[in-house]
């Protein structure tokens, strides 16, 4: 990484943060708030907050699968809970997540005062909570919530009651606060960045930020177009997706999974980005194979857009399409390989420690390895066929998002929260947190590949008997996975809180970027003149 | 009666400047893959739709590669 001089360069923008040191408290400070610290922060807390709602969601699943029968719910409001949990996990915790920490590190990573857009950058964040009281309050309208599942298919999405509506509008509105948040960020890295940082020589955090972002423009618009002709094909008499009026159901799954796969990436780069921080900090190595780390991801990013319909084999696509989607998306394992290469490569003879963020790197590394494998077991189209729409999928995908996505933002949390709050987290509580996430994890979802290759459908209140046993398991590590959250939830609010021990500017020796320059917690305004970068 | 705010230093001001040119490209990519969604299939046939979402896309890099060339000059 580049190497950094403190002395600072005259001259630098953002004239209007130059001498407002006094900010408002209470909660006109939040409300008002154009500084990408604070703004960083309540997108953290309100993930957390929507990562507990949507967890929440998936223990009533779970409660419900505990035994094969009709238990708990019935069977709409359990199809409405795993739609719930779907859209409030995906676009409310993981998505707004990744947002958190790109406001808090792309501006102290890459030198800038702030964000580009402050007052835009406040705009995108206050989108978000309408938008999850629009869907939390579907679950209470005529009709209940919607229940097609997350990826809204039609035509059940064109028959459902008001919920659908209500969720068509929250994605809407999600997708500005994306746009607005993508457009941010991309302006930010290119236009702000310290003299001397290069494209080149910036950390991969800020690389795979910028990358998602590109990402993101290009795919919420469709789709936000897709859930318009929807919400016309329910209101205003047009046959988009409607077969009924000569329109195509298959053609929403189209432009859905256009959307869709991307969006996979979109919640993975990020993760990837921050254990790139932090494996070599905890190795005391630099990255191993920085530019192919670039290239890598922009691979990935290009491949998303052209590998799609491997979630449709089963909609009676041409034998060409098959191969070339099944080829394609083999592909992807190739800079997703050069990727894992380099984070073992980096870690190889390396003085390695195992702090919290650390072990959540590893896990990262080890879990999202093993979902990898089970999407590229998926993507050979013969057995896609068979195991489309099982628990096989379920189990994959969980693999990538939570083991993925989750364990690197836990991870990034647990790396950071020094910088953020000035406080050190409790050591032991955070290896307790690994590790009794790690093992109820595994417990909850590595059974759920033996009932999808056993032919258990997902999205289902009840089953046969012969999946009772590896449903109970599955349950027991759901709840066990969900209370130890609590102990993260401990730890963070203890650090806001500034319970324990005071952190130092750089509390990892191995860590090499801007903002450990900078002391513990990073001041309200940091970069306000920017560092030289040699 | 509000003051008027302080005159921008040059950089600043052509920073600012940078952020909003850099920003309204990005929001025009957005309008673009918005509106040409819907408009390929409002269009009904397949082909016809995909010419001119490409025709689109295309005038769009010739406009935004072609200014590109032209201020370099």
């Amino acid at each position: 990484m580049s190497s950094i001089a403190h002395d600072h360069a005259p001259g630098y923008g953002h004239d209007d943060h130059a001498d407002h040191s006094h900010h408002p408290t209470g909660i006109t400070r939040w409300l008002t708030t154009t500084n990408h610290k604070d703004i960083g922060t309540m997108y953290l807390w309100f993930s957390f907050t929507m990562f507990l709602v949507g967890g929440t969601m998936a223990m009533v699943i779970r409660a419900e699968l505990f035994q094969p029968g009709l238990q708990v719910v019935n069977p709409e409001f359990f199809n409405s809970m795993t739609t719930l949990h779907g859209l409030i996990m995906v676009f409310g915790a993981i998505m707004p997540a990744a947002v958190g920490f790109a406001n808090w590190q792309i501006p102290m990573m890459i030198g800038a005062p702030d964000m580009a857009f402050a007052r835009m950058n406040n705009w995108s964040f206050w989108l978000l909570p309408p938008a999850a009281i629009l869907l939390m309050t579907s679950l209470f309208v005529p009709g209940g919530a919607a229940a097609a599942g997350w990826t809204l298919y039609p035509p059940l999405t064109i028959q459902a009651g008001m919920g659908m509506d209500l969720t068509i509008f929250a994605i809407h509105i999600l997708g500005a606060s994306s746009i607005m948040g993508s457009i941010n960020i991309i302006t930010t890295i290119l236009n702000l960045r310290a003299p001397g940082m290069t494209l080149m020589k910036m950390p991969l955090f800020c690389w795979t930020w910028l990358i998602t972002a590109y990402l993101l423009i290009a795919v919420m618009p469709v789709l936000a177009g897709a859930v318009t002709m929807l919400l016309t094909d329910r209101h205003f008499g047009t046959s988009f997706f409607n077969a009924a009026g000569g329109g195509d159901p298959v053609l929403f799954q189209h432009v859905f999974w256009f959307f869709g796969h991307p969006e996979v990436y979109i919640i993975i780069l990020p993760a990837f980005g921050i254990v790139s921080q932090i494996i070599p900090t905890f190795a005391r190595k630099p990255l191993f194979g920085y530019a192919s780390m670039v290239y890598a991801t922009a691979g990935i990013a290009i491949l998303s857009f052209i590998v799609w319909a491997h979630h449709m084999f089963t909609t009676g696509l041409p034998t060409a399409g098959l191969l070339f989607y099944m080829y394609a998306t083999m592909l992807i394992a190739v800079p997703t390989g050069v990727k894992v290469f380099n984070w073992l490569a980096t870690m190889w003879r390396g003085s390695m420690t195992f702090e919290t963020p650390m072990l959540f790197s590893i896990g990262f590394l080890f879990l999202f390895t093993l979902g990898g494998f089970t999407g590229l077991v998926l993507a050979i189209m013969p057995v896609d066929v068979q195991m489309q729409d099982t628990y096989y999928v379920v189990a994959h995908f969980h693999y990538v998002m939570v083991a993925g996505s989750l364990f690197a933002f836990f991870g990034g949390a647990y790396y950071w929260i020094p910088k953020w709050s000035g406080t050190m987290y409790n050591e032991t509580l955070g290896k307790v947190h690994f590790w009794s996430s790690m093992i109820s994890f595994n417990v909850t979802f590595f059974p759920m590949h033996f009932l999808g290759l056993a032919g258990m459908p997902r999205r289902i209140p009840d089953y046969a008997q012969q999946f009772a046993d590896w449903n109970m398991i599955a349950s027991i590590g759901a709840f066990w996975f969900g209370a130890s959250q609590l102990l993260f939830l401990y730890s963070m609010v203890q650090c806001a809180r500034g319970v324990g021990p005071k952190a130092p500017a750089k509390p990892w020796e191995g860590a090499d970027t801007l903002e450990w320059t900078v002391p513990s917690p990073a001041p309200y305004h940091t970069f306000e003149t920017p560092p030289m970068v040699k | 009666m509000r003051d008027t705010p302080p005159a921008m230093s040059e950089p600043a001001a052509r920073i600012r400047s940078a952020n909003r040119k850099t920003a309204l490209v990005l929001l025009s990519i957005a309008v673009v893959f918005f509106v040409g969604i819907i408009a390929t299939r409002f269009m009904g046939e397949g082909a016809a739709g995909i010419s001119v979402m490409g025709t689109v896309v295309l005038l769009f890099l010739i406009v935004a590669i072609g200014r590109n060339l032209r201020s370099k000059r």
